[in-house]
């Protein structure tokens, strides 16, 4: 009976010293507004832990570039919010290379099947025949495709488009004269449907050259997409005017729903594109998504510019600047922060506690209740007992991968008004949420939540150390850490608990 | 009655491994066929390789008059191959009833047929509600088997359902696999030669990853020294 709930009780007893300890050192005052504080790290390591562990879980996955999704998602709702410009302006481009590659896949596959034919020569073929049959048309289109991609974005003026200045209010006032005319943004448009072209017979994967499913399909698709690119860029002025003068709480849920919408996208690309290839390879794996992360550092760097950006703008329901005294009194004030004990807290940060209580019930009745619930627990288990079962666990894997992208990105979007914007914010809570899958157990969902809290309530009361320092008992000196060892101690707990519980606390044994 | 498994001259490799080198065998609609053999002879593969858990390279396999070797294994499976692996690798995290739901294919499967998996293993029905990783190794196997008959299922590849339990809970199990296969064909591996031989009507002997002889399970009954040659074993 003991046996069973030892995981439950581990975390318990964890959780009541840190705060017990907590409350003896700093008084209840203190104590209180630090484990709201570690509730709203906890929050946050839990939207980047979830996904990590899910895909750990299911498909063995070390995923590093997850951090990058949860900073990509910060930026996209970050700049959806205040400047859609941005957008308008950018994602014509982008829609238009797919649109062109999906027909050139489509037309590829019998250029590539053509190609691996050639390839294969008598053995006593001349030389100079041997040496051409070498060089792939693949590559050449490749070459042609990168250039064409560059031209077609030369001069592009992202620079101008990115600086825009927010305002207090959370709107924004874009640099003037950021956007080119549309005459030349339709040849640009030209030119990315043609190196999409291009590059769709090098995306072609050598196991897929039979044609599959009707040309006509494939057509409209990408005439559907070309279509969208055409009026969001030609209707870019209006959609400026209209998005910037909804509320401050609609432009906020957009962002969200776009930086989560865009980190499932992102998922599904790097499960499908990368990731896919070299299931059952960790060390391949491994390198393949530190790969990622870097790149994605650095083209967060180029997009948007080595330095950060100040806190995002909150919903006017936390916008107020004022005190509220307490939980119903603050939704008629709207106020910034709450009074709790007599210290103010910031409402904001009892937002990010709810969103993360909600996704953590959200998706635990997801894994329970459901059959893909079901499907994910099994296939965490024995991922190929579950294909022999006649399911397509390919394709759950991919779903899995767009949740946990999705999570993150939302993660990154609800972070942004509590700690701002930067390039290097992947790696910072990628890290912590990787230390808080450990401590909960790889693979494991509660673990994960358990790990979180467990790992945001010390990082909590390590600042109040910082900060304020803790008076010691029968002297007058105050203890004060220094902010390395507060940033270290959550490594010495993972080290702890990991001593005493090698696979984490609700990790089960291999 | 026609042979709904023709498996024609399979190459399996596992990493460098050349593992199966040759296996041909055939399940006759309706019928039990053992695949008899020493360990490591390449049994499991051969189930494995049917049903495309590990790809045969060369060779055909033809399922219900269609070739399906290359296929990925949920297709191979959905065309109704039910699999119970050598391990049970029944989900010990999930309950029994949850085992049992994860394998419908169409919605109600398991309503379907409920009396008959419940009337084949009664216990599964007391224990519905309890982690499957709370069975024993007994009701484990049992759990394993039912599960592969919740969907419409034509052939069901059984592995080693005798191994590690009590000669008491096998001679359940025998019973239950008597019965289920007036439903379903099975193609059993099975070590414990006394337990195949009535259970089987035609055998297939694996050696050395080739099929080196198949027939009539009463054939093999009268020829002892082909027994003891292959499998070690005496009658």
């Amino acid at each position: 009976m003991l046996k069973q709930y030892r995981a439950t009780l581990t975390f318990i007893a964890i959780v009541v010293f840190l705060i017990s300890v907590g409350y003896a050192w700093l008084g209840p005052v203190r104590a209180t507004s630090a484990v709201l504080s570690g509730l709203t790290l906890a929050a946050l390591y839990f939207l980047l832990g979830a996904g990590l562990s899910l895909i750990f879980g299911l498909m063995d996955v070390l995923n590093f570039a997850h951090g990058i999704i949860f900073m990509i998602g910060a930026y996209i709702g970050y700049s959806l919010f205040g400047n859609p410009r941005l957008f308008t302006n950018t994602l014509p481009l982008i829609l238009m290379v797919v649109a062109g590659a999906l027909v050139g896949v489509y037309i590829g596959r019998p250029l590539r099947a053509w190609e691996a034919r050639r390839r294969q020569l008598p053995a006593d073929a001349p030389p100079l025949r041997i040496i051409l049959s070498r060089i792939a048309p693949s590559v050449l289109l490749a070459l042609l495709a990168v250039g064409l991609l560059f031209w077609g974005t030369r001069g592009f003026p992202l620079n101008r488009l990115i600086a825009f200045e927010p305002t207090a209010t959370g709107g924004a006032v874009p640099t003037a004269q950021a956007q080119e005319p549309l005459s030349h943004m339709a040849v640009r448009l030209v030119g990315m449907m043609v190196a999409g072209l291009l590059l769709g017979p090098v995306l072609v994967r050598e196991k897929r050259l039979e044609a599959r499913g009707p040309f006509w399909k494939t057509l409209v698709v990408s005439l559907i997409l070309s279509a969208v690119a055409a009026i969001v860029l030609w209707t870019r002025d209006p959609a400026e005017r209209f998005m910037l003068g909804l509320s401050v709480d609609v432009r906020f849920v957009l962002a969200l729903l776009a930086g989560a919408a865009t980190g499932a996208l992102l998922g599904v690309f790097i499960e499908t594109v990368f990731i896919r290839s070299f299931y059952g390879r960790p060390v391949t794996q491994l390198v393949l998504t530190l790969g990622l992360m870097f790149i994605g550092v650095e083209l967060v760097r180029a997009i948007w510019g080595k330095e950060g950006r100040p806190p995002m703008a909150v919903p006017s329901l936390f916008a107020e600047s004022c005190r509220s005294p307490n939980l119903i009194a603050w939704l008629s004030e709207r106020c910034s922060s709450i009074d709790v004990l007599g210290r103010a807290f910031p409402t904001y940060r009892l937002f990010i506690i709810l969103i993360g209580l909600v996704i953590l019930i959200g998706v635990w009745i997801l894994l329970r209740y459901t059959r893909l619930g079901m499907i994910v627990r099994a296939g965490v288990q024995d991922s190929a007992m579950v294909e022999a079962l006649g399911i397509n666990v390919r394709r759950v894997f991919t779903l899995v991968f767009a949740l946990g992208s999705a999570l993150a990105a939302l993660g990154g979007v609800v972070a942004a008004p509590f700690v701002g914007v930067y390039p290097d914010m992947g790696g910072a809570f990628q890290l912590q949420a990787f230390i808080a899958v450990v401590i909960g157990g790889m693979g494991s969902y509660i673990g994960t939540a358990v790990g979180a809290i467990i790992l945001g309530l010390a990082r909590a009361f390590g600042d109040v150390l910082v900060t304020g320092g803790i008076p010691l008992p029968w002297t007058e000196q105050v203890l004060r850490a220094s902010p390395a060892i507060a940033r270290a101690s959550t490594v010495l707990i993972m080290a702890i608990v990991l001593l005493v519980r090698p696979a984490g606390i609700f990790g089960q044994k291999e | 009655m026609g042979n709904i498994l023709e498996v024609r001259d399979i190459h399996t490799f596992i990493g460098q491994f050349h593992i199966l080198q040759g296996v041909s065998l055939e399940a006759a609609e309706g019928t039990i066929t053992a695949i008899l053999g020493r360990n490591g002879a390449g049994k499991t593969t051969t189930l494995k390789s049917i049903l495309g858990l590990t790809p045969p390279r060369n060779g055909k396999v033809v399922f219900a008059g269609q070739e399906i070797q290359g296929r990925p294994a949920y297709e191979i499976a959905a065309m109704g191959i039910g699999y119970v692996p050598e391990n049970r690798a029944i989900f010990t995290n999930l309950t029994v009833a949850e085992n049992l739901k994860i394998a419908e294919r169409k919605r109600g499967d398991l309503d379907r047929k409920a009396n008959f998996i419940f009337g084949l293993f009664p216990d599964l029905k007391r224990l519905y509600r309890l982690p499957g990783g709370h069975l024993s190794g007994g009701q484990q196997q049992m759990l394993a088997i039912a599960r592969a008959l919740v969907p419409d299922n034509q052939l069901l590849l059984i592995d080693e359902p005798s191994e590690g339990l009590a000669p008491i809970i096998i001679q359940e199990l025998m019973e239950a696999i008597r019965q289920l296969s007036e439903r379903v064909t099975v193609l059993l591996v099975e070590q414990n030669f006394q337990m195949a031989s009535r259970l089987a009507k035609n055998y297939v002997i694996i050696d050395d990853g080739r099929s080196v002889r198949s027939g009539a399970m009463e054939d093999l009954l009268r020829q002892p020294e082909i027994i003891r040659r292959y499998l070690g074993a005496t009658i």
